[in-house]
């Protein structure tokens, strides 16, 4: 593959340059100045644009015909879109956490992947933003959830947690664009300086605000970059709590219980983190970025998805356990059902794909084998989108009094929703890694050792 | 003059050394600063570390000024919640009280979080003066790499200690890669372009369109009902009442309750009770359970056959109430009440006295929807005690109820 | 402080691997100054827990023992979190903090003396003396339903065996840390021992997690044997975490101050140690409040009992305190760059969380015994003074005769130099 992509594929060729500094530049800017994307891109837009456009046909049918298209029925009220939005969500935590989190904790390998994990967080969160918007009973009310002065003198539920969604993801979307157009201002200022064409340049130009390099002004774009990092960190663990509280301030057996604000959080990095590693592998083979994301960051990525894997792990013992110490017949129910019952095939895909395929990463074989990584990755989200189809929809089929009880069959618009979702965000990524910096240039720069001035007192 | 010579012309706006390595700048800084320049620069690919110590550069405000928003955030938030949930629409929900902090902390919370963070790119791009489109350092073709792998230091003309001679051999005994004079921007008399200046006009009138349609709406009456977009939502295709229906055999669009279905504290299943019949199916002969011969009874039976019976059976039951006495004077043929203390009457069971009396026989109406199945059954007590009042001897009197004959 | 740097890279060698340990002539073994503090700290706790017990009416009774188990399990907060924090640190193969890691070793020898002191609270179950734990008495699992179905998880057989597992677990792990770490002081810039140390770390942190959580349900959450909550585990970890930070400031300034590694330890180093205190104190709100809100919103009476017995009544001040001064307070207070690179403010906020994480201790287990309400009384502050004399000791007794920093870490180097954000 490497061959034949490297005489078409006009990112393989090698670097101009005659320091670190200018190839850093040449291999992240040639990707946005090579006159025609590489054979893959086409290929992959022309799959996402055809996903986007099953999910523009999907979406149009559901405002049309109403949310009966779903296979929404009593009583599973809340069936693939809450479980899509909470995917999409939690996807875009992993973003933010090595925007913000590995930067507090001083982990200078995310220079690599941090643009294009924020990338993917806005895209992953625009995703997840549509399926609460039309999952209303009436899409083109949404501006309810706002309070805004009106004639019936009505104001939104605030004590609601599906208010404190609006919130946290609205804040949370709003965040991560401004820390992601912050980290770009100095990368779009390279990209001005390097245009031909006038377009180009009057484009770049303004959105690098004119940006030329001054100490003075790095500095204080060095403490508003770390304000924003600090700020992002209890926000992003803020977001999936919120999110998590939809369920945990219910009754629902399986639903509520203490530990789910932690639990998501987790979870969310973990399939964040998979998602990453799907997107970064074919990204550094195809937009010729493999000296900048070696096999050691995705090394290190292996071991997040193992750590964050075991957290996972950790919180479906510790509601196993509590659910039995608890002496609560219902809980105990829930979760006997939930091995054992009618959707005993879905709990053992999550179980498998979650718990058992990151094992895999102990090993050191494993966890620097791009393929393995790869795969792993994919099941991995697979395994997730699983989790929270567990929780939401099982839970809800067999609640308190039997009576109640129902089964859940989505329908075939459910599932052309959920694939096409994965359409609008594939077209966003690609534009973006077409026409954005992929790869955060001034931070790279920043941390390699040519990097460092040295004093004449220094010794490092 | 042309910009080409007003730009050759232009006055010195400052020395620019570029340098190619991150050592170097650092180095020529420490001297810069040490030889008392303020109003001077570096401009950097990336933040070099320890730049700052040696440029001499302050700590930045910014910190305060988003702690500031952040609390500007923290009482919007609790603000909004309150005055909207609390004091303007007070709204219940599930029993929890109008201002509950545990619910409205997560708000507040994300509120802090948003201001914060517009103020710190906000704060930061003021005080960083940017967006800056235009400045002198921009004539320079090298000074493109900035931005790439090439570092610059500029001392400003404008600095109080600013000597071009004295600040060239600063710079050139730091071993820069080049030495260049930097001119002010005369190159064009126009500030912004044209272009820009049509397109922020149009976009702001623009802009300002969906408040003036909004602004119109809210204030404007209209002679046509609302738009309906959704004619399934508005118009709710549903059956009228007493319409027909033709998807059901009787044609009715109204539906009658299943078979079985009972109304509400109707169930009527004390066969005994409500139709006076024991469990064998034969007329009951004693009050239903639950109902006990006592004076409260006989006082109830008394005053409901006062009001419903009298009127035909007369006030002692012998069948000459008033209605009997006006309707036997038209002389138009007229078949009397029954005469309670008959043989036939005395004989009656009393389950079906209280069927009559439910029901109805002959001329006689129906009672049971005058009167509840417990008054109907304290009537049936009445009715017996007036037909003991006839029988009873004389032995079964008390004392003082035969002294009273006396 | 920044000029004593400056000379430390000046006589540092260059870049060679770590043969030399620093020039900077720093002592890194506990001068015997030391012994006196070690006998304060054992005479405070003699004294402290002796007196406790005398007024609390004798060792079985449910006052001391409750004004004991409160104490005791703030102290052993503080050693588990040490536990933690050195697994920690060879899981993220951390370099900054490797010239403090050994300080942190010899602390989480301090398991070993913490599990002798649980014997008071620990041994008088298998007695079946409910006098602390309601269910020691097995009779009383017998009086419902669900207590009788949850009845093996309190036979005495199953709990020795839990409570053996935990301390004998985090007891042989710190040894092995300290052991490897001491073998490591041997050798001379050796990548490939800690990368193999990094190896084991990580099920020793999966071993970590579960013990903490049930450790903590054992001791605390069984205090109210209907009660449950899955996050419970996290929220002691999260005390754990802020104590053992505390402890480690306190201990690393104590060290500096008798004449112990001035010149190792900077601002820098002591800048993260205040960074994960506040970090810590948010993120113990962030598990506190998520508990509470959630238990408040669903509002199922076999949950809420817990929180209203805390909230309503005599409880209610003790719990605004709380929230005031575990959150409010050095939120505010904490969350300025200067304070944590201040030694004098630092040192103040060390004790200031470690007293209130007492206070956080003692709300999660008075409401057991007093149920209409209470505040720290003789006997609380009595066995709370015992058992931080008794941490002194456990500390200053464990410092003795090992060198205070790991001198044959290769990455020892960055750290000495290392500069904080």
């Amino acid at each position: 593959m490497a061959t034949a992509a490297s005489t078409t594929n006009p990112y393989n060729g090698p670097l101009k340059g005659d320091n670190a500094f200018a190839q850093i530049t040449d291999n992240v800017s040639r990707i946005m100045e090579a006159p025609k994307p590489p054979l893959a891109w086409y290929l992959g837009m022309a799959f996402a644009l055809s996903l986007l456009g099953i999910f523009g046909a999907s979406l149009g049918f559901v405002v049309w015909e109403g949310i009966g298209a779903w296979g929404h029925v009593h009583p599973v009220a809340w069936g693939f879109p809450i479980v899509n939005f909470v995917f999409w969500v939690g996807i875009g935590h992993a973003g933010t956490l090595i925007s913000a989190i590995l930067f507090l904790l001083r982990q200078n390998w995310r220079t690599a992947i941090n643009r294009f994990a924020e990338a993917m967080t806005i895209f992953a969160v625009v995703c997840a933003a549509v399926f609460p918007g039309v999952h209303i009973g009436r899409p083109w009310l949404p501006y309810w959830m706002f309070p805004i002065p009106n004639q019936m003198g009505m104001w939104p539920q605030f004590r609601s947690p599906l208010e404190w969604d609006v919130f946290a993801v609205g804040t949370y979307a709003t965040v991560s664009i401004l820390f992601w157009y912050m980290g770009m201002i100095p990368d779009f200022a390279t990209f001005r300086d390097r245009s031909t064409s006038t377009v180009r340049r009057a484009v770049y130009g303004i959105v690098a605000m004119g940006w030329r390099g001054s100490s003075r002004q790095w500095h204080r774009y060095e403490r508003a970059y770390l304000l924003l990092a600090a700020l992002a960190t209890p926000l992003v663990l803020s977001v999936h709590s919120v999110v998590s509280f939809d369920f945990a301030t219910s009754q629902l057996p399986g639903w509520h219980t203490t530990i789910f604000p932690p639990y998501f959080v987790a979870g969310a990095i973990f399939g964040g983190f998979a998602m990453v590693v799907v997107l970064a592998i074919p990204a550094r083979q195809f937009f010729g970025l493999k000296k900048i994301i070696t096999m050691k960051h995705l090394e290190l990525m292996a071991k997040v998805i193992l750590g964050t894997g075991m957290l996972v792990g950790y919180a479906y013992a510790m509601e196993m356990f509590v659910a039995w110490y608890s002496g609560a017949m219902f809980e105990q129910f829930a979760f006997l059902n939930r091995a054992f019952g009618n959707y005993a095939w879905a709990y053992w895909t999550m179980i498998f794909c979650n718990v058992m395929s990151p094992q895999v990463f102990w090993f050191k074989k494993m966890r620097t084998n791009i393929w393995v990584i790869f795969i792993v990755g994919l099941i991995v989200n697979v395994g997730m989108w699983f989790e929270r189809f567990v929780i939401i929809c099982t839970s809800l089929t067999r609640d308190f009094l039997p009576a109640n009880w129902g089964n859940f069959i989505p329908s075939p618009v459910d599932y052309a929703t959920l694939a096409g979702s994965f359409g609008l965000f594939f077209t966003l990524f690609l534009l973006f890694c077409r026409y954005m910096p992929m790869v955060a240039m001034a931070e790279l720069k920043a941390f390699i050792p040519e990097g460092h001035a040295h004093d004449e007192d220094d010794h490092h | 003059m042309t910009d080409q010579d007003a730009q050759a012309n232009a006055p010195l706006h400052g020395i620019l050394a570029e340098y190619d390595s991150p050592t170097a700048v650092v180095l020529a800084s420490k001297k810069v600063r040490d030889a008392g320049y303020t109003r001077w620069d570096t401009y950097t690919p990336y933040p070099i570390h320890g730049i700052e110590k040696a440029m001499g550069i302050r700590m930045t405000i910014l910190p305060w000024f988003v702690i500031v928003f952040a609390i500007i955030g923290l009482l919007t938030a609790t603000a909004l919640q309150w005055g909207t949930n609390a004091m303007d629409y007070k709204w219940l929900i599930s029993g929890k009280p109008f201002w509950s902090w545990p619910a409205n902390v997560p708000i507040i919370f994300e509120l802090t979080v948003l201001f914060s963070a517009f103020s710190t790119l906000a704060g930061m791009l003021a005080l960083n003066n940017l967006p800056l489109l235009a400045h002198p350092l921009d004539l320079k073709e090298r000074f493109r790499r900035v931005t790439d792998d090439k570092f610059f230091l500029l001392i400003e003309a404008r600095d109080p200690k600013f000597d071009e001679s004295n600040a060239r051999k600063l710079l050139e005994a730091t071993a820069p890669v080049v030495l260049d004079t930097v001119k002010e921007d005369r190159s064009s008399s126009a500030l912004i372009p044209r272009g820009l200046i049509y397109a922020g006009i149009v976009l702001g009138v623009a802009s300002l369109v969906p408040f003036a349609v909004f602004a119109q709406a809210r204030t404007a009456k209209m002679d046509k009902g609302r738009l309906h977009l959704v004619w399934d939502m508005d118009f709710t295709p549903s059956y009228k009442t007493q319409s027909d229906n033709p998807l059901f055999e009787d044609q009715r669009a109204m539906r009658k309750p299943p078979v079985g279905t009972v109304a509400q504290g109707h169930l009527n299943a004390d066969d005994h009770l409500h139709l006076g019949k024991n469990a064998e199916g034969n007329w009951a002969t004693t009050l239903p359970a639950g109902m006990q011969a006592d004076e409260a009874t006989m006082a109830l039976g008394k005053a409901q056959f006062g009001i419903y019976c009298t009127p035909c059976h007369g006030f002692a039951g012998e069948g000459n109430g008033m209605v009997h006495k006006k309707a036997s004077a038209l002389g138009q043929g007229w078949v009397p009440p029954t005469n309670l203390h008959e043989e036939r009457v005395r004989n009656l069971a009393a389950g079906d006295m209280y069927n009559t009396i439910t029901r109805g026989i002959r001329n006689m109406p129906a009672y049971g929807s005058q009167m509840d199945d417990q008054e109907r059954w304290a009537v049936v007590l009445y009715v017996r005690a007036l037909q003991k009042s006839r029988t009873v001897g004389v032995g079964q009197l008390t004392d003082a109820e035969r002294s009273q004959l006396k | 402080m920044s000029e004593s740097k400056k000379k430390d890279e000046k006589s540092a060698p260059k870049a060679a691997p770590a043969a030399t340990l620093k020039d900077n002539g720093d002592s890194i073994v506990l001068s015997d100054k030391a012994g006196g503090a070690l006998n304060i700290g054992v005479g405070l706790a003699v004294v402290g827990l002796g007196a406790a017990a005398a007024l609390g009416g004798g060792f079985l009774s449910p006052e001391f023992q409750h004004s004991y188990l409160a104490a005791y399990v703030w102290a052993l907060s503080i050693f588990v979190g040490a536990v933690w924090w050195v697994t920690l640190q060879h899981l993220f193969g951390a370099r900054a903090s490797v010239v403090m890691r050994r300080v942190g070793e010899l602390l989480a020898q301090g398991v070993g003396i913490m599990a002798v002191l649980s014997l008071p609270v620990v041994v008088p179950i298998f007695l079946g003396n409910d006098a602390l734990y309601p269910w020691a008495d097995h009779e009383y699992l017998n009086s419902s339903h669900i207590l009788h179905s949850k009845a093996g998880y309190f036979a005495n057989g199953f709990v020795a065996g839990r409570m053996v597992v935990y301390f004998l677990g985090w007891f042989l792990l710190a040894k092995y840390w300290l052991g490897k770490s001491l073998e490591q002081d041997k050798t001379t810039g050796d990548v490939a021992f800690y990368k193999k140390l990094q190896g084991r770390s990580a099920p020793a942190m999966i071993f970590f997690a579960l013990t903490v959580t049930f450790c903590a349900m054992d001791l605390l959450m069984t205090l109210d044997p209907i009660w449950f909550s899955t996050i419970f585990g996290v929220y002691y970890f999260a005390t754990c975490v802020q104590t053992f930070h505390c402890v480690l400031a306190l201990t690393l300034m104590w060290l500096q101050s008798t004449g112990h590694i001035k010149k190792s330890v900077t601002p820098e180093h002591y800048h993260d140690v205040g960074k994960m205190m506040f970090a810590f104190v948010c993120f113990w709100t962030y598990i506190a409040f998520s508990q509470f809100m959630l238990i408040w919103y669903a509002n199922i009476p076999e949950e809420t009992h817990w929180f209203h017995m805390r909230l309503v009544g005599g409880w209610k001040e003790s719990t605004l305190f709380l929230a005031a001064t575990h959150f409010v307070i050095p939120f505010f207070g904490m969350m300025s760059r200067s304070m944590k690179r201040n030694l004098g403010l630092l040192r103040f906020w060390a004790f200031y969380l470690l007293i209130v994480s007492w206070f956080d201790m003692y709300w999660l287990v008075a409401p057991n015994l007093y149920k209409e309400g209470g505040t720290p009384g003789l006997v609380d502050v009595l066995a709370f003074v015992g058992m931080a004399g008794a941490v002194i000791a456990t500390v200053v007794f464990n410092l003795k005769k090992k060198a205070l920093v790991a001198q044959g870490d290769p990455r020892l180097q960055r750290a000495l130099t290392f500069q904080n954000i």
